[in-house]
């Protein structure tokens, strides 16, 4: 389990003079899911695609597997899947057309039915993107993403601008993905999000890795620390009410 | 992956793309019923050009049955469109001032009448004309002198010692549609190859759809030449309307290949797609796109012959146009069309379409961003 899949070490990126991803180190071990946060700006993006091979590397080296990924990008491009921030696809194009087109850029042939039956998208085989929510969209670019069962998955803030049901579903599709054997490489802005699905976290800010563990380690330190914060005795919050409420059914 | 696993994903991205122009109702509309449109137009302005006829007034001032039988003979006539308006000089001096009508014919009192000693009737017929269409005055003289000649003859007067005779050949001539259909092809070709894809890659690009595409191994080669497969096909499938419309409506007649036009037009389609590619392809955003798209397509048009034959312009803007990228294109597909030609014949168009597209690609390759 130990193994490790994804390597970066001393990754730098300047834009303008200023090192928007400041010399940072870090592993990811095969199997896990591995959470970048931060703040807005604090270059988790970059770095993302820095290792995606969508930005050049202006400074150390990425090896995904054992293949560096400024020398043979094209390899790298075969064994990653990547769901971009804002999952777009050309219209008027079915779902299953649009499994076909990511599989033959692959080079692969798949069953476009199963790949969406396994995103729960079966019954929307024959339909256009455009017609989709924002969560389906989203389960949509992940089935489109592990067309040829890439060995590590990208995922860039996926849970963005999802009503809470959308957001459980989406986790559980994730836990399904890394359960496959996929190694799973995610950023996000929410914290509960990241302490509930990752099993390490790495917080950047202003290019840096300020703090890199388990999130239970992480609160711990924190804890040893001598935080404290007004103690609550209620054993729930809104977001439970919410659910509580409204079901853990998807909607549309 | 191998050469042949490559050439499988571009088959099946131009299956897909050629799909979805079935869907595209916009993409539909500029590709096809817009270079129809023009067609029609440019068609029904340029059907019966081919007669040329004079607007004129005739002023039968004479009684003879003579004069009677030549001015009917004349309103029936084609050359002549004889202004019904006009009854008076005064009122046709007026009409003609105006322009519209080319000139005057007056048969004096006497016209058509025997003389005294002649057994055939005799008369002079004056034509007016004004100083600024002098030209159409002297061409409406020469016409209805040789219309007297025949007259002459028929009256039995013997023949004057010398005579000009003209016969006019019909073998293979050009009309002026067979230039402006060949104009009219160049310009579907330019719509669907460039102006498609100045406008959809700056959209892709703005979506990220190109970027995500980025992250999958495909290479550039193989979305152009998907893109240029797909295109082939929807342009065929545009120019065979056009040539059907043209066929059916026009009076187009093909005298050439199906065929060599066939294959001239799709080596068209890929070289003039570049273009698009190039400009599409090395554009951020529409706001770079659209003026340097216009820069390059709308002289290209008119500097080319699409909406007008280039042999109108000037020697020496003639001797520059004929090097654009559209100008082989249009007369390849004239020659190929109207004249008969093989593409033996055409070799110094295909030559040039070929150099361009050597060019353009190479350009477009070089300035090509995914995002």
């Amino acid at each position: 389990m130990s193994e490790i899949i994804l390597k970066v070490k001393d990754l730098r990126k300047i834009y303008d003079d200023k090192a928007v991803v400041n010399d940072i180190s870090f592993e990811v071990k095969k199997g896990e899911i591995f959470g970048i946060l931060g703040p807005n700006g604090a270059g988790k993006t970059t770095t993302l695609e820095m290792i995606e091979t969508l930005r050049e590397i202006d400074g150390g080296s990425i090896t995904i597997d054992g293949i560096d990924v400024a020398r043979e990008p094209n390899k790298v491009k075969g064994i990653i899947g990547v769901q971009p921030q804002t999952p777009a696809f050309q219209d008027k194009q079915k779902l299953s057309e649009i499994i076909e087109m990511f599989a033959a850029a692959y080079g692969v042939k798949v069953n476009a039915k199963e790949l969406l039956d396994d995103v729960q998208l079966g019954d929307k085989i024959n339909s256009y993107p455009e017609n989709l929510s924002g969560g389906q969209r989203q389960r949509m670019s992940i089935a489109a993403a592990l067309v040829h069962d890439p060995t590590v998955f990208f995922l860039d803030e996926p849970t963005t601008g999802l009503d809470p049901q959308a957001r459980r579903n989406l986790w559980d599709l994730i836990r399904h993905v890394r359960d496959k054997g996929v190694t799973v490489i995610m950023t996000t802005h929410y914290l509960d999000e990241a302490e509930l699905l990752c099993d390490r976290v790495a917080i950047m800010d202003s290019g840096k890795i300020i703090a890199l563990d388990t999130p239970n380690n992480l609160i711990k330190q924190l804890l040893k620390r001598g935080f404290s914060k007004e103690q609550k005795v209620e054993q729930a919050n809104l977001d439970d009410v919410f659910i509580d409420l409204t079901g853990k059914a998807l909607r549309n | 992956m191998n050469i042949k696993q490559q050439l499988r994903t571009v088959l099946i991205f131009t299956k897909l793309s050629t799909r979805r122009f079935f869907r595209d109702r916009l993409a539909q509309f500029f590709g096809i019923l817009f270079p129809l449109i023009f067609l029609v137009v440019f068609g029904s302005l340029n059907s019966g050009s081919n007669n040329v006829s004079f607007n004129v007034a005739v002023l039968n001032e004479s009684n003879t049955e003579f004069s009677k039988t030549l001015v009917k003979q004349l309103k029936d006539g084609k050359v002549f469109k004889v202004d019904k308006q006009a009854t008076t000089l005064a009122k046709a001096k007026d009409k003609m001032s105006k322009n519209q009508i080319d000139g005057i014919i007056v048969l004096p009192k006497d016209f058509g009448a025997l003389k005294p000693g002649q057994s055939y009737p005799s008369g002079q017929a004056q034509i007016l004309y004004n100083q600024s269409s002098s030209g159409t005055g002297q061409t409406l003289t020469s016409v209805l002198e040789g219309n007297f000649k025949q007259l002459n003859a028929r009256s039995g007067v013997p023949a004057p010692p010398f005579s000009v005779a003209g016969k006019q050949l019909n073998e293979n001539s050009l009309s002026a549609f067979d230039y402006t259909f060949a104009g009219l092809l160049g310009f579907s070709i330019v719509g669907l190859g460039i102006f498609g894809p100045i406008n959809v890659f700056p959209e892709l690009k703005k979506q990220g759809i190109l970027r995500r595409l980025r992250t999958t191994p495909i290479k550039t080669w193989q979305y152009f030449l998907a893109t240029m497969f797909s295109q082939a096909a929807t342009g065929l499938i545009s120019i065979a309307i056009q040539f059907a419309v043209a066929i059916q409506f026009f009076h187009l007649h093909v005298a050439g290949n199906y065929f060599e036009i066939i294959l001239f037009t799709i080596f068209s389609i890929f070289m003039i797609l570049g273009i698009g590619l190039a400009i599409g392809g090395w554009a951020k955003n529409e706001r770079q796109a659209a003026p340097l798209g216009n820069i390059i397509v709308f002289p290209m048009l008119f500097l080319s012959g699409t909406f007008f034959p280039r042999f109108l312009m000037p020697e020496w803007l003639q001797n520059v146009s004929m090097f654009l990228p559209l100008t082989p294109v249009i007369d390849g597909l004239r020659l190929l069309t109207t004249e008969g030609k093989h593409l033996v014949d055409i070799a110094p168009q295909l030559g040039l379409v070929g150099l361009w597209m050597i060019v353009i690609y190479a350009v477009a390759f070089r300035v090509f961003k995914w995002e």
